[in-house]
């Protein structure tokens, strides 16, 4: 504050003295001025803006979700709310595991490998998962952000060859039993996996990485 | 403000086009303004920058506001805790309005005594006083929207004053609750209006330049400008002058804002509204307590065939006090404008500004005693002061001579024209 | 000089306004004392207010409900930085209470309360409040600070202020008797006495440090972001000064020439 002052009078005195170089100083004073003005106009824009971004309450009613899992029955899928989006939990069987391990070759799968990110690195594998036998997803169609239908039955509706997964009914795509879409349907990437991680083995953290990743669900390609 | 050289060319194309460049330059460049403003003048800027800022935070507050009665108090509180900047965003919009009725009643009575009502410039100053009621109407309604005990009891008493209206009045006043008292329907009707009226009041701040810019700004002598070496180009003097003015405004506003954002608030908006309970007192923010008291202060009146009930009667002498400023242009008679020539009127001006101060203090208070007295005795000054003093004043004030000119006045001190400026 | 008489006029309007608005029956005056929240550099005390944390988790949430504050306000994720608990804290203090829920059959359970919940009401509604209450609806605390003239004096002048009647007044059924609150009788009975809780850092309980230190935890779980306030406050005033300068400099460089 002081420094302001002292700054003013010095000025004032100067004036005095010399109004020749006033047009230089000037230029000086509405310069220093407008620049001021605009680190201003800038400090005042940016809680503004901010302001937008998610409140601090809608961050944490975003945060991690534990599951109890060991209800679920072989075959059978619940669906849980994590920030706002569906989250796929399946149990699936033997039988469909086999099978699943075996589909990479057969199966005209559009990203059997999981080559694009849409998945943390613990889930990039077959059974894109940590434990091959649950199954976690974000149950949202990579097209338009339908919520796919769960189909785990072979045959039936979707043809001879369906070997049970997901079929969305919007614009038909389809996905196996991993969430790896097919070619030929609308849909461009696999169904994200989320964070998650086993508290136990009864009890599924969703939005959580096991320790050692820090994989963001922002980062996939396609949510 | 100036195009650069090197952008002319596209400058020249939007201009023919769209002449918003010439007109800038015209309008806020070369524009003559009188050379011998004082810092009195800078008002009128402050309250145009202080609706911006109230429209800008009101626009991001609304974005985070649940209107619904169950929803609204908690919503308010969510801001000041969870939004990003939104305690930040409230103290600005909530003293914001406190400070634009500062400058606003600075503008006004800053008007009041260097007679820039006066002709041509009537339409400017009634332009003004809709500007006013168009403010009052805003800040009342957004009072109500936190949803605390006085923004629901304020609401209550103030629409209950439609029903002193003749035959028509309890229709009127459901029709204004949308309910049998104010409620739900209340609270959104006056959310959506309190985002409306803002916008009205751009337009007919974009009127009342526009009337300014007709004859000019007035000015401390109150005399016209007899030719250009009375005026300066407002394009830098004055731009530069408003800019200081903002920036020692903006130290008093901040200074309120971060450090004492609810001192000049009541601390019964911080109870949820309780439509079972009434405060011990109901009071009005401050800029509305001169009315307040007026609205108080006047008892039945008895004209021996009918008796004018006080509440009706107050009603009329509240908004009757802001209607009389619409024909002040008429009920002032001198032909001088300014007060540093009307010896007389200047005594009575500091006298009327004392009768709202009084005014204010005695809304603050309940009704008794010697609040009741001081009450209409300034009242009564005040309808005294525009209806009868004014017009006699006027015909029969010995005023003292004008300078020639506003150069004149000031190339020469000695003709008591005081300083120009106030550093 | 006219500028001056006009100023004054006009600040005393500003200050008479709201100074007196609360215009209440002649009552004992307010003791008041320095917080350590008040003034341009005030901050809360938060070893103070986790202490008072503790009086309000045992002794005044029994009756008083919190419903602004979320239990994560209290850690590193609220408002203002929180109160200075750890998350893992934060999550032990929460899962202490038992929030409503509904379980896989729809009817109706409990669950343990998460950073993200609330603080849980001692009651389910008002009407259960009264009931317990002798008839009076203990108020939410969440802003009970800013909800009174001089708050933080006057909280803490009510949870001291319990004294025996004078001689002239009666008290009547089910009421206590207070220096401070208006009116005198309050339905409340006196919530804290010495040693009401224990403290964990070990500070002697008195009555008046417990009070202290509740109401400052209060004076947090009114406005948490007040340091913030402060802090920020402080830049921009500063800045406004520097600008405000140059910008007057500019101006009288500008207008030399007109005078």
């Amino acid at each position: 504050m002081s420094d302001g002052v002292n700054w003013m009078a010095e000025s004032g005195h100067a004036q005095a003295v010399g109004s020749h170089e006033g047009g230089t100083r000037r230029d000086f004073l509405v310069l220093a001025a407008s620049a001021l003005g605009a680190v201003g106009a800038g400090a005042v824009a940016v809680p503004l803006i901010s302001s937008m971004n998610p409140a601090r309450d809608t961050l944490a009613a975003g945060a991690p979700v534990d599951i109890d899992i060991s209800h679920i029955q072989p075959g059978q899928q619940i669906v849980v709310l994590w920030r706002s989006r569906p989250i796929f939990i399946m149990h699936r069987t033997p039988e469909e595991l086999q099978k699943l391990e075996a589909a990479q070759q057969v199966n005209p799968l559009r990203d059997p490998d999981s080559a694009a990110l849409q998945q943390p690195e613990y889930a990039k594998n077959w059974h894109r998962s940590i434990k091959p036998e649950i199954l976690v997803l974000v149950g949202i169609c990579t097209h338009l952000g339908c919520i796919p239908g769960f189909n785990p039955q072979p045959g039936g509706d979707l043809g001879p060859s369906w070997q049970g997964g997901y079929f969305c009914p919007c614009h038909g795509s389809r996905y196996d039993l991993s969430g790896r879409v097919f070619q030929g349907v609308p849909a461009p990437y696999n169904l994200p996996v989320p964070p998650y991680t086993f508290v136990s083995d009864t009890v599924v953290r969703i939005g959580e990485n096991p320790a050692g990743s820090n994989f963001d669900l922002n980062s996939v390609e396609q949510l | 403000m100036d195009a650069p050289r090197k952008q002319s060319g596209l400058v020249r194309w939007i201009d023919h086009r769209l002449p918003i460049f010439s007109f800038m330059e015209h309008e806020l460049h070369e524009y003559p303004t009188p050379r011998n403003l004082s810092y009195w003048w800078n008002f009128g800027s402050l309250a145009g920058f202080m609706l911006v800022v109230m429209i800008a935070t009101g626009i991001f507050l609304a974005m985070q506001y649940t209107p619904h009665v169950d929803f609204a108090f908690d919503s308010v509180e969510r801001i000041m805790r969870d939004v990003n900047w939104g305690w930040l965003m409230r103290y600005i919009h909530m003293n914001g309005a406190s400070f634009f009725f500062i400058v606003t009643y600075i503008h006004i009575f800053r008007g009041l005594y260097y007679g820039s009502y006066k002709a041509p410039r009537e339409l400017l100053w009634m332009l003004g006083v809709v500007i006013l009621l168009l403010m009052m109407a805003t800040a009342f309604m957004g009072y109500v929207l936190p949803w605390g005990q006085m923004s629901f009891w304020g609401a209550t008493v103030i629409t209950n004053l439609f029903s002193a209206i003749p035959l028509v009045g309890n229709d009127i006043v459901t029709w204004l609750w949308g309910g049998f008292a104010v409620g739900n329907p209340t609270l959104n009707r006056f959310y959506s209006l309190h985002y409306l009226l803002p916008f009205l009041i751009v337009g007919v701040v974009v009127l009342h330049l526009v009337a300014l810019h007709q004859h000019g700004s007035n000015n401390p002598l109150g005399i016209d400008r007899k030719g250009p070496q009375d005026s300066i180009p407002f394009h830098p003097y004055y731009t530069i002058k408003d800019m200081f003015g903002i920036g020692v405004f903006l130290i008093v506003y901040a200074a309120f804002v971060f450090f004492m954002p609810n001192a000049l608030g009541d601390p019964a908006n911080y109870i949820p509204a309780n439509p079972l309970q009434t405060p011990p007192e109901i009071v009005p923010e401050w800029y509305f307590l001169p009315f307040y008291a007026i609205l108080r202060s006047v008892p039945d009146i008895n004209l021996l065939v009918i008796t004018i009930p006080s509440k009706l009667a107050g009603v009329i002498a509240m908004f009757g006090s802001i209607g009389l400023l619409f024909v002040l242009p008429w009920l002032d008679t001198s032909p001088v404008r300014s007060a540093r020539f009307r010896p007389v009127f200047k005594w009575f001006f500091w006298l009327l500004v004392l009768a709202a101060v009084v005014l204010g203090i005695c809304g603050a208070h309940r009704p008794e005693g010697i609040y009741v007295v001081l009450g209409r005795i300034a009242t009564l000054y005040y309808y005294f002061h525009f209806l009868i003093l004014l017009p006699l004043l006027g015909k029969f004030e010995r005023t003292r001579p004008l300078p020639t000119s506003i150069t004149a006045a000031v190339l020469k001190p000695s003709v008591a024209t005081g300083k120009v400026e106030h550093a | 000089m006219r500028a001056l008489a006009f100023a004054a006029g006009l600040g005393l309007a500003l200050l008479a306004g709201p100074a007196v608005a609360p215009a209440q029956e002649a009552e004992p005056a307010l003791p008041k004392q320095p917080w350590p929240f008040e003034g341009v550099f005030g901050t809360f005390d938060r070893a103070s207010a986790q202490r008072g944390f503790q009086v309000f988790n045992e002794v005044c949430s029994n009756c008083h409900s919190l419903r602004l504050v979320a239990y994560g306000d209290l850690g590193p994720e609220g408002p203002g930085g929180g109160l200075g608990f750890t998350l893992d804290q934060v999550k032990a203090i929460a899962a202490a209470k038992q929030v409503a829920d509904t379980n896989d059959q729809g009817e109706p359970t409990t669950r343990p309360a998460l950073p993200a919940d609330h603080f849980v009401p001692p009651f389910a509604n008002d009407k259960a409040a009264r009931a317990a209450s002798n008839g009076a609806l203990p108020p939410d605390l969440s802003v009970i600070v800013k909800a009174r003239a001089s708050g933080p004096d006057y909280v803490f002048d009510l949870l001291t202020g319990y004294k025996p009647p004078p001689a002239n007044v009666t008290v009547a059924e089910g009421m206590n008797y207070n220096e401070y609150f208006p009116g005198h009788q309050i339905a409340m009975p006196q919530p804290l006495n010495e040693n009401s809780v224990t403290y964990a850092d070990g500070t002697p309980a008195t009555l008046d440090q417990e009070a202290y230190d509740v109401v400052n935890f209060l004076a947090w779980a009114a406005e948490p972001t007040l340091d913030d306030r402060h802090r920020t406050g402080i830049k921009v005033i500063l800045f406004l000064l520097v600008m405000t300068g140059i910008l007057y400099a500019g101006k009288r460089r500008i207008w030399a020439d007109v005078h």
